[in-house]
């Protein structure tokens, strides 16, 4: 079988998967007593019928592509960052902190750059202390990235309470950003959109065309066999955990600069664990991510819509998602297991064997 | 046990229609090199591992392998201390008794399960602190308290993987005493081991494997030292052909590779590098033979780069290079092993990527300004491929698919290609069929004729006599010289310890 040849099961394997987790979805909106009928043409509806739906699903789309971005990109160097919702929340907090403290009344063409970049630091900032810890002291980044969700969502309640609080004091949210921190638009489609899919492409060649992207692939693939071949699994995986909270980072101030100028608690509906079936979906291919992204982008706008229009309850659509998170990802992960990845576990277990 | 076949890789077997049995109040011996089978043999006895073909009696009773799991070898009354412990360490020895015991009820009685581990221990001389965690008990007690686990399960037939190689003389002693006393009462013991010394002091019979295949089965009584050490290491093994190798004309040139007083810490105290000094002169082949374990994974990784040694110095062409896998390439070291699955290849890359997966920092034909030229992988891998016969020649297939023997031909070509000064070679057949093992010891001996210094650290005996100039042995982190012109059996001795005490 060829390259192009597995490529294309991966693309059936991961269009079969969408397809189980919708008819899951019917089944679950029936036992559920709902009509699957209706209340998935309202889903479909909402997230591709028409401009405005197409719009909202592309909105949802762009934070779930950059942090799922960032997943794959960890996952692909063997570093289990589960932690893109901290991420992502620390980098719109930074960009909420430059915009409506440190330089509100800067121009657009200081403050926009700022905004976007200390989101994408602080994103880097929350990755590097789990980076660090583990190339230091082994600690688990699994353990640690979530871990540091807590505290991410802890300092946007502290900030939106405290120091960053809108000027009104009424409610617990900041205050709008300036004109000038606004991402610039053309109608709801803001600029970040451009960037989270330029962006993809970039990771897709950094990961297959750069001298860097080789040594994470080594290194996730086969961290002592990079070892011998000079390479330290330790500083290629903070390297890659801290490209990873940066474009997570990324995420969150896009969200706060291009769809709501303002930080409040909540501000992410979990994009940074939804990230996670992005990436597996998508198969940990940064391209296959833009897919992948878009699908479960639609999934985030038409909840909305069978929501109003099927009647069907908010706490029911968020079930509806989360099984069809649940049964993509599942089904991706599943398909990984490959022939010859089975061949070559048999050949280690004889080679431990012969020990 | 009758006909047993195993192969974990297909037309590779591990064990070749074996025969073995063991009567009730015997010590019985299971001696054997490295790799002859020894343990896959006993995991089949206790259910770990499912056999291709042959039969199992126990008792009197055939065992249908298709339901035989350790929780019913267990039910025979078979119990198997493994090398590995399979204690948890968090808990004490007592409550390790508790745990998984499938008769113990679901109630944990301290006082009860006490009080019959601490008969059990009187019984046979064990003398394990009962209620101490099991991580805080030393290596030899560790291993009295698995013994007297498996024996407090019911086991009447007592398996012990080397139980010896983790244990000072003393406690091996004081071990020997309490397995006679279990044979007295009626118990039986296999014994495995690849020690002369240890197996005629305490066995009873004596089953030989060779890769895979029994080739005798004797009465310690009848049996001394040289002649199980000539059954277990075989003599009728074809040698490598040494015709049109020269002389060792280059024993005058000077030294590419030079250790001096290197030392490094082991992942056991007798793997530990204790201060290695050699010199190896361009055209010579040093074998280092040596039984694993003895610090031969700490030298091979000291000298890839990858452990840093805690004293001595390691010089190249005269040069003293800085520890590390890329200053000890740039320096002309190339580093050829046989561990192909974890040290030397990456499965889920290609042929092209694996080709070029030691380059990433500084070979300019394939990475340049930071960008991977996979054009240019692809075309040197064509290439390789062709020259050195791997099969399947396709740049970008997985190498996962490729059999041992090609992956290894494309170990050869990327570490060999560069024409290196210092080789440093590591069980470099492992797990090849005869051919391919062939083509790799003739790349080496052109090498050799080329003029490059190879360092072979091999626990084949076999090989590291078939291609060596010179041969040290690598025992318990120290090297010990061997003779030029011992013999198997003598070399056998060095090996086992028989020069130092």
């Amino acid at each position: 079988m060829t390259v192009r040849d597995e490529r294309l099961v991966d693309v059936a394997r991961a269009s079969f998967a969408i397809v189980l987790a919708l008819v899951v979805v019917a089944a679950a909106l029936a036992l559920l007593g709902f009509e699957p009928g209706p209340a998935l043409a309202a889903l479909a509806r909402g997230s591709l019928g028409g401009t405005a739906a197409l719009t909202a699903t592309v909105l949802k789309t762009t934070p779930l592509l950059l942090t799922g971005l960032g997943v794959a990109l960890c996952f692909r160097c063997g570093v289990w960052n589960i932690g893109a919702e901290g991420q992502l929340l620390v980098g719109a907090l930074c960009a909420t902190a430059v915009a409506t403290r440190l330089l509100p009344d800067a121009p657009a063409v200081v403050l926009l750059p700022a905004v976007v970049l200390s989101g994408a630091l602080g994103g880097f900032a929350v990755a590097a202390v789990a980076g660090a810890l583990r190339a230091s002291r082994g600690v688990s980044e699994v353990i640690s990235t979530i871990l540091l969700n807590f505290v991410a969502i802890q300092l946007v309640a502290l900030a939106v309470h405290g120091p960053l609080q809108e000027a009104a004091g009424a409610y617990p949210k900041s205050d709008p950003f300036p004109v000038a921190a606004l991402l610039p638009a053309i109608g709801r489609w803001h600029l970040g959109i451009a960037v989270a899919a330029l962006l993809a492409v970039a990771t897709e060649v950094l990961l297959f065309r750069t001298a860097i992207g080789f040594r994470m692939r080594a290194v996730g693939l086969a961290p002592r066999a990079a070892r011998f071949a000079g390479i330290s699994p330790e500083r290629i995986g903070l390297a890659t955990l801290g490209l990873g909270g940066a474009f997570a980072g990324l995420a969150g101030a896009f969200e706060v600069a291009g769809v709501t100028g303002q930080l409040y608690e909540g501000i992410s509906p979990g994009h940074g664990y939804t990230a996670i079936a992005v990436a597996l979906l998508a198969k940990l291919h940064p391209l296959a991510v833009i897919p992948s992204a878009l699908f479960f982008g639609a999934l985030e706008a038409g909840a909305g819509a069978m929501q109003r229009e099927a009647g069907v309850p908010a706490s029911v659509t968020q079930v509806v998602q989360g099984i069809a998170i649940l049964v993509s990802a599942t089904f991706a992960v599943a398909a990984r297991r490959r022939p010859g990845a089975a061949a070559a576990g048999a050949a280690s277990a004889a080679a431990e064997e012969a020990t | 046990m009758c006909g047993i076949t195993k192969a974990f890789v297909r037309d590779l077997p591990v064990l070749e229609s074996v025969d073995f049995d063991i009567a009730a109040g015997e010590i019985h011996s299971l001696l054997g090199e490295n790799g002859a089978g020894k343990s896959t043999l006993m995991n089949v006895l206790v259910g770990l591992v499912r056999p291709d073909a042959g039969t199992l009696v126990v008792a009197g009773e055939p065992v249908d392998f298709a339901t035989f799991g350790p929780a019913q070898a267990a039910r025979c009354g078979i119990g198997m201390v493994h090398q590995h412990s399979a204690l948890v360490p968090a808990m004490t020895v007592v409550e390790n008794f508790a745990f998984g015991d499938p008769d113990g009820g679901w109630l944990f009685r301290p006082a009860r399960r006490r009080s019959a581990v601490q008969a059990l221990a009187e019984r046979f001389d064990f003398d394990v602190p009962l209620d101490r965690r099991v991580e805080d008990l030393s290596v030899g007690e560790r291993q009295r308290a698995e013994i007297l686990r498996v024996l407090g399960r019911g086991a009447r037939v007592l398996i012990l993987d080397e139980p010896t190689s983790v244990l000072t003389p003393g406690e091996a002693r004081r071990l020997f005493t309490s397995l006679r006393r279990l044979r007295d009462s009626g118990h039986s013991v296999v014994f495995i081991s690849h020690k002369l010394g240890e197996v005629e002091e305490i066995a009873d019979r004596v089953t030989v494997l060779r890769r895979g295949r029994t080739v005798g089965v004797l009465d310690v009584a009848e049996a001394d030292a040289p002649t199980l050490g000539r059954k277990m290491l075989g003599r009728d093994v074809a040698p490598l052909d040494r015709t049109g190798r020269p002389p060792v004309a280059a024993a005058s040139g000077p030294p590419l590779l030079q250790l001096n007083g290197l030392a490094a810490p082991g992942a056991t105290e007798a793997s530990r590098l204790r201060g290695l000094s050699l010199a190896v002169r361009a055209g010579e082949i040093v074998g280092v033979a040596g039984i694993d374990g003895n610090g031969q994974r700490e030298l091979e990784e000291v000298l890839a780069g990858v452990r840093a040694p805690s004293s001595g110095e390691l010089r190249i062409r005269g040069e003293a290079v800085t520890p590390g896998a890329r200053s000890l390439r740039a320096a002309g070291l190339a580093h050829l092993s046989g561990d192909r699955e974890t040290s030397g290849l990456i499965a889920g890359f290609s042929l092209a990527e694996n080709l070029i997966l030691k380059g990433s920092y500084d070979d300019r034909r394939f990475f340049r300004r930071g960008c991977l030229d996979l054009g240019a992988a692809r075309t040197a891998a064509r290439d390789v491929a062709a020259r050195y016969g791997v099969v399947p020649n396709d740049p970008d297939a997985d190498i996962a698919v490729l059999s041992g023997g090609n992956a290894q031909k494309l170990t050869v070509a990327r570490e060999l290609d560069g024409d290196p000064a210092v080789l440093v070679a590591v069980n470099p057949a492992r797990g090849l069929d005869v051919g391919a093992a062939r083509f790799v010891h003739e790349r080496l001996i052109e090498r050799r004729a080329a003029g490059a210094a190879i360092l072979l650290i091999s626990t084949e005996l076999d090989e590291v006599m078939a291609l060596s100039d010179r041969l040290v042995a690598l025992v318990r982190g120290t090297f010990v010289p061997i003779p030029a012109g011992a013999d198997r059996a003598e070399i056998g001795a060095i090996l086992l310890g028989g020069t130092v005490t």
